[in-house]
């Protein structure tokens, strides 16, 4: 017998503009009639048909992106709320954190709260008093638990509220986003607890934007997008997938705003450095342009990524070959220029400036357009996202004819099983040997 | 329906736990504490009296003060459960929303609240008694009983205006002005012995006392109690009230009980995502 079993489960609301009902639907229904009233308001399908069983002592990490069912689902197996159709069960006694807190009343004290919330848990008063000194151990509210919780700030009410959850002996474990409460030392002794409560037997199921908490915690990650179940299996895969996804979706997004913005400056023509509709174009495709600079002599017309199959992208994969391409246009003969560019992370982090000149390449004129071609047979960037500034000059770099600074933007996603800490990855190859004389001695 | 009642019993803890809470609230900002619930019924008391006794003084009720107050509290009783109890649902959003028990639980305890505030109001109402001579008698153990009546017909009333509440909002504001009109067609400041057996509105006949009696079941709950405290307004001393008319009044509260559970466990399930 699973613990959790979800059978084809649809859960749609009805979104009416008033929030809840008044009378007024009852005059509507009365004078346009209850079918005038039913076309007009519009039902919304949260879940649309999902299925997943959760076992004992199996820890699930639910993830997708706001709107697609996740919290909805978490309701539905506290029984917050009841489905639509299909059917749900739920085999053991649920403790659930849901949308910050546990429901307390803001007039009580925290000690009354726990109280409360054990009996509505179901637990005798005599066993809440055993545990209650554990919970304010926990909570670190030892000074506080006499007072009425309306007075808590928010991390002490969080505090509170998942030291009693966790302090109730429950078999299955609901935790909705709750965590992103709280300093990060709580933070991390709740993950910590967690982890315990996890070799404890508890089945734990975690809804989470932090895919770093389902990656290193999660047994196993449901991947739910717009109320249907897309992926479900091993946590690593299924979150690589989700970010596929995701970057996929920014990068046609981006690409989108690129190419809109490219038939803009063909229209204009006018190469005019500082054109407003130009700069706020790429502004928001580079989230932050921070300028642009030069004698305008020649320019950089436009920057291009390409993957390994030579394709047009801005979204590339780590350790694959990749290059950057550099499209120019010089309005007048120019001797000797230099192509430079750097790569930031999105903190700011300066990872590289590599140049035409230290890297040996000369280039006796320009004239024109041309393409100056930037390849990297392994890209040693991690997953995250970067910009580019670009700058063309003369040889020794101190005359500038243009200087884009943050001005492109593109993103990197990992390639399956390879390492994701840190700023880079470096080539490298492992090996292990005994040492024989050490042995010996 | 078995298994929904089981679950109930497995929770009683918890409905404990709540008329504590919803008790502690209600008195936690406020000086005087519980001492509001003797206060407000003695002060009431004591209008009606000034009222009645000497501005109105030709109605000649005898020991008017026991006279109301036997019939203010149980109406209090009831009023204040449909007051307080029409938001039992809404007014525990925060706890609806993150737990799950069985939720009739809220409109119990709210009720169950109130019936702890009769319970200590009615040490008050015996000195009153004793105080102004009106005999103690075996007729008083009657007295759990048609409590008991009013309890299973105010929990039945406050399960369907909770549930109603929670679709429309407007239910609580109507049934303050319904609880107005509902008090005046109680007989709690005055006798039904004063009104006529029979009104004619027009060409309408109406037999006034017995139509009070079939469509208010608050008038003979209200007429019981009193019949058991104070007696009768002629002099006669306190005594049971007449059986067949209890009955009726019992089954209808048992059905107004087993109907408006029906009600609230046919919406209960939405309560999750309205309130």
């Amino acid at each position: 017998m699973a613990a959790i079993e979800l059978e084809d489960v649809v859960k749609s609301f009805s979104m009416r503009s008033g929030g809840a009902g008044s009378f007024q639907d009852i005059f509507v229904d009365l004078f346009r009639g209850r079918k005038w009233r039913k076309e007009h308001q519009r039902d919304f399908d949260a879940l649309k048909g999902v299925s997943f069983a959760i076992e004992y002592g199996e820890m699930v990490g639910v993830i997708g992106s706001n709107g697609s069912g996740k919290s909805t689902c978490l309701k539905l197996v506290s029984r917050i709320i009841e489905p639509t159709s299909g059917a749900i069960r739920v085999n053991g006694r649920v403790a659930a954190l849901l949308e910050l807190g546990a429901g307390f009343h803001p007039e009580l004290s925290g000690r009354e709260n726990v109280f409360l919330y054990g009996s509505v848990l179901g637990i005798k008063r005599s066993e809440m008093a055993k545990r209650f000194d554990s919970i304010v151990q926990f909570a670190e509210l030892e000074r506080f638990i006499d007072v009425p919780v309306k007075f808590y700030s928010s991390g002490m009410y969080i505090r509170l509220a998942f030291a009693t959850a966790i302090n109730v002996d429950a078999e299955i474990l609901l935790v909705d986003e709750v965590l992103a409460v709280g300093d990060q030392r709580f933070q991390n002794k709740c993950l910590e607890r967690i982890s315990e409560l996890k070799r404890a037997g508890v089945t734990i199921m975690f809804v989470t934007h932090n895919l770093a908490d389902v990656r290193t915690m999660c047994d196993r990650a449901i991947w739910l997008d717009q109320g249907l179940l897309v992926d479900d299996g091993p946590a690593e895969s299924v979150i690589s997938a989700y970010l596929e996804h995701v970057y996929q979706m920014e990068e046609a997004a981006d690409l989108e705003i690129r190419d809109a913005l490219a038939a803009d400056s063909h229209l204009g023509a006018t190469a005019a450095f500082d054109d407003g509709l130009e700069t706020e174009a790429n502004d928001r495709l580079a989230g932050r342009g921070r300028g642009r600079w030069g004698s305008g002599e020649a320019e950089i017309t436009d920057v291009r990524f390409m993957d390994a199959k030579g394709e047009d992208r801005l979204l590339l994969t780590s350790g694959e070959p990749a290059s950057i391409l550099f499209h120019y246009h010089a309005h007048e003969p120019i001797a000797d220029p230099m192509f430079g560019f750097a790569i930031y992370r999105s903190d700011g982090t300066h990872i590289a400036g590599p140049n035409s000149v230290f890297a040996g390449m000369e280039i006796a004129q320009i004239e024109g357009h041309g393409i100056v071609r930037y390849e990297m047979e392994s890209l040693p960037l991690l997953p995250g996202t970067y910009y580019l500034t670009v700058s063309l000059c003369d040889h020794s770099g101190v005359h500038t004819y243009d200087y884009r600074d943050y001005w492109y933007r593109f993103r990197v996603m990992a390639q399956q099983g390879r390492d994701h800490y840190g700023l880079v990855y470096i080539p490298a190859s492992w090996s292990h040997a005994v040492d024989s004389s050490e042995e010996q001695a | 329906m078995i298994s929904r009642l089981r679950e109930l019993w497995s929770y009683r803890e918890l409905v404990w736990t709540l008329v504590v809470r919803d008790l502690k609230v209600r008195y936690k900002n406020s000086m005087l504490g519980f001492l509001w619930s003797l206060l407000n019924p003695l002060l009431l008391m004591l209008v009606f009296t000034v009222v009645f006794t000497v501005m109105l003084p030709s109605l000649e009720t005898p020991r008017f003060p026991v006279f109301v107050l036997s019939a203010l509290l149980p109406w209090n009783f009831f009023s204040s459960s449909v007051l307080s109890g029409v938001n039992a649902i809404t007014g525990n959003g925060h706890l609806i929303k993150k737990v799950y028990f069985p939720r009739e639980i809220l409109v119990i305890s709210s009720v169950l609240a109130n019936l702890v505030n009769l319970l200590l109001a009615l040490p008050v109402l015996f000195v009153l008694m004793a105080v102004m001579g009106v005999p103690f008698t075996p007729v008083l153990l009657y007295l759990p009983v048609i409590m008991f009546v009013q309890l299973i017909f105010t929990i039945g009333i406050v399960l369907i205006l909770s549930t109603t509440n929670v679709f429309y909002r407007d239910v609580s504001v109507i049934m303050e002005v319904v609880m107005q009109a509902w008090f005046f067609l109680t007989p709690v400041f005055y006798s039904v012995d004063l009104l006529p057996e029979i009104a004619t509105i027009g060409t309408l006949v109406l037999p006034i006392r017995r139509l009070l009696y079939i469509l208010n079941p608050m008038a003979s709950i209200v007429a019981s109690y009193r019949s058991v405290l104070y007696g009768f307004t002629n002099g006669s001393p306190p005594a049971a009230p007449a059986w067949d008319f209890f009955s009726r009044t019992a089954v209808t509260a048992v059905v107004v009980l087993v109907v408006g559970y029906w009600y609230f466990t046919k919406k209960s399930h939405r309560f999750g995502e309205e309130v």
